[in-house]
């Protein structure tokens, strides 16, 4: 068992600055949870709060059901896994690996066991006599992981342990993370500003901005009902287009009425907002560009005009302008179109976009809420 | 053309490179026409008053072995004693006392370290009346020179933390939070992470600790006031250069000389390459 609860936990510097508020949380126990956030959102401050190397201002950290706002962060029963390492540079990788036990006077049988066998896991055996600057990123973080590893602790927290890497090996050591968790089988808090890595990592997604939670949900919860625009937009890569419309109620039909167009919502969707009794007014409306397609018919079609297309491999991301300007971004899988629509692809080529009802997200313009939550 | 330019280069560079090492050999020639003189003039026997040649006439050990049958051992063992102590304390505060600055915020910091700064600006010899006071007041002049001169170098030694303080700087605050993660307390992180990736740092510390006592004359002269059981090397050795004694010691006081540059020099020998990086990293990555 190893639960963390946050209660109303918050952090004031001495400049007065506030740097997290009030920030409420219950991690179950062997949930990985993700917090993520754009810099300066208070997430690596929550997560050195839980580990105790920052002083909690106000509120409680609990750490399973015990109050550990006091204890050192030897105490608390964590493992940290840094961004930059933290490797002690004049240690080789075993004696990295083995100092937390050689600290808790291990028998040294016992250490060579847990070093060993931790190695194998990360796949790191080969490297155990090395200094860590004789090591790549990726074998460096390995040892990081391997040393948060041995000391067999309740709750496991990543500081953005990838962000050092280049592209290529931060996928390798995602999936790693994944495996690594399956192994473990404990409790996870991870921080990272990539959503990506948020979205396939977590159970559950903390986003946060200046210092506030805005949502707290699984994956797909944050990806599919972004309670407010700036989920919506922080979540999925490229980011949902956000279109300054109106929502028009007809007896029990409502539509919104983007660039002149008039698109009816169906589905889920146009249930919620009947259940709601949404009236017509004047919205912000979201729709992800993998739910917006070339063509339309009709008074559904906008009118848009190419400005940059991104080949991105398997999809094109096409930056289109609509009539009035507005950049919107479509995504168009590359099987999608033959040959001859791919080279149409060409900037200042005018085409239609066009959505579907339930791929629409309604926010309101002066909250920026949800108006489904 | 673009060879031709290219040997131009070369050539220039070896000619400023041989008038730089021409440059050098002749201050190092410069530098150490003293020291060899003193070597040179330790030797002499056939007189012990000053000359006015420099290669010895007759060589032997008789200097020597005047020095031993001398005070002189006493000075030394004292003045030994004194920095010996005086780099075991100041490096222990010294450290201690710039890690603290480096990596705890507490009130006053800055105010404190501005505070130092300042003190330091004032020459020790301002202090030297009120000092030999208190020592004396504490029993600590004259014959027990030696524990109120450690005092004197110790007392002040956190002002020196400057140097030390720029090095800790420069290593990652996460490595002691690492550390501390891993189960260390506030002092492990010290010694086992933060000192072991010091070394130059400490070992500058530890000589310059050390110089300091060692060279010391003006102090160590007032604290002993005349008692030549209180007496270091330099003050004691200056005693055989007065009126009456300078032409019975001269060539003592010469082997002496030798003998105390010898541990400092050994000393420098083995350490000289932390000594630069000390020197050297502690000012520019500070």
């Amino acid at each position: 068992m190893a639960s963390v609860k946050l209660t109303k936990v918050k952090k004031i510097y001495d400049n007065k600055v506030v740097a997290v508020h009030d920030f409420d949380l219950d991690i179950h126990d062997k949930e990985f949870v993700v917090f993520v956030g754009p810099s300066g959102c208070g997430k690596s401050t929550t997560l050195r709060m839980i580990a105790g190397l920052e002083d909690i201002s106000e509120g409680t950290v609990e750490i399973d059901g015990e109050v550990v706002n006091d204890l050192q962060p030897k105490d608390r029963g964590i493992a940290m896994v840094f961004q930059n390492y933290a490797l002690y540079p004049h240690m080789s990788v075993y004696d990295n690996i083995a100092f937390s036990l050689r600290l808790q006077k291990v028998p040294e049988d016992v250490v060579y066991e847990r070093v060993t066998n931790a190695a194998e896991i990360l796949g790191i055996t080969e490297y155990l006599m090395r200094k860590p600057r004789a090591l790549s990123g990726g074998q460096r973080q390995r040892v990081a992981i391997g040393r948060a590893m041995v000391r067999d602790s309740k709750v496991f927290l990543m500081d953005e342990p990838l962000s050092n890497l280049d592209a290529k090996l931060r996928n390798q050591m995602r999936a790693e993370i994944i495996l690594l968790r399956q192994k473990l089988d404990t409790t996870f808090i991870y921080v990272t500003h990539d959503q990506t890595e948020a979205m396939t990592l977590g159970d559950r997604i903390v986003i946060m901005k200046d210092g506030y939670i805005m949502q707290v949900g699984t994956p797909t919860e944050v990806f599919e009902m972004p309670e407010n625009l700036f989920v919506a937009e922080f979540i999925g890569a490229p980011k949902m287009n956000i279109i300054k419309t109106s929502l028009v109620r007809e007896g029990d039909k409502y539509f919104v009425t983007p660039f002149g167009a008039k698109i009816p919502v169906t589905g889920e969707k146009g249930k919620k907002l009947l259940e709601k009794d949404v009236k017509s007014k004047d919205i912000l409306l979201g729709v992800r560009p993998e739910h917006m397609v070339l063509g339309g018919e009709g008074q559904a079609a906008i009118g848009c005009t190419l400005v940059v297309n991104e080949m991105m491999g398997s999809e094109f991301h096409l930056h289109v302008d609509t009539a009035d300007g507005t950049r919107l971004i479509v995504r168009v899988p590359t099987l999608d179109l033959d040959t001859a629509g791919r080279s149409a692809l060409t900037a200042g080529q005018k085409l239609n976009v066009t959505f579907e009802g339930k791929a629409m997200h309604f926010f309101d313009p002066e909250t920026e809420k949800n108006l489904l939550v | 053309m673009n060879n031709k330019h290219h040997m131009g280069l070369r050539t220039l560079n070896r000619v400023s490179n041989t008038a730089i090492y021409i440059l050098l050999i002749i201050i190092s020639v410069v530098w150490l026409i003293p020291f060899i003189f003193i070597v040179l003039q330790s030797f002499r026997v056939e007189s012990t008053y000053q000359v006015g040649y420099v290669i010895p006439h007759q060589w032997g050990w008789q200097n020597y072995i005047n020095l031993w049958n001398s005070d002189f051992k006493r000075w030394y063992l004292n003045t030994f004693i004194i920095a010996l102590a005086a780099a075991v304390l100041v490096t222990v505060i010294q450290l201690c006392m710039s890690y603290t600055l480096s990596r705890f915020r507490f009130k006053l910091r800055g105010p404190l370290m501005r505070f130092m700064l300042i003190l330091g600006m004032f020459p020790g010899m301002l202090t030297m009346i009120i000092l030999y006071r208190v020592l004396s007041d504490l029993g600590l002049t004259q014959a027990n020179a030696v524990p109120g001169l450690i005092l004197v170098s110790v007392a002040s030694s956190g002002m020196g933390y400057y140097v030390s303080k720029g090095f800790f700087d420069t290593i990652p605050k996460s490595l002691d939070e690492a550390a501390r993660v891993d189960g260390a307390t506030r002092a492990q992180v010290l010694y086992k992470i933060i000192l072991p990736l010091s070394k130059p740092i400490v070992i500058y510390t530890i000589l310059t600790a050390f110089m300091g006592p060692w060279g010391d004359y003006v102090f160590a002269r007032y604290v002993a006031m005349g008692t030549s059981a209180g007496y270091n090397v330099a003050v004691g050795m200056y005693s055989w250069l007065t009126n009456d004694q300078i032409a019975r010691m001269y060539t003592t006081f010469c082997a002496g000389g030798v003998i105390v540059a010898v541990p400092v020099t050994i000393l420098f020998l083995c350490l000289q390459k932390y000594y630069v990086e000390g020197v050297t990293g502690g000012a520019v990555k500070g």
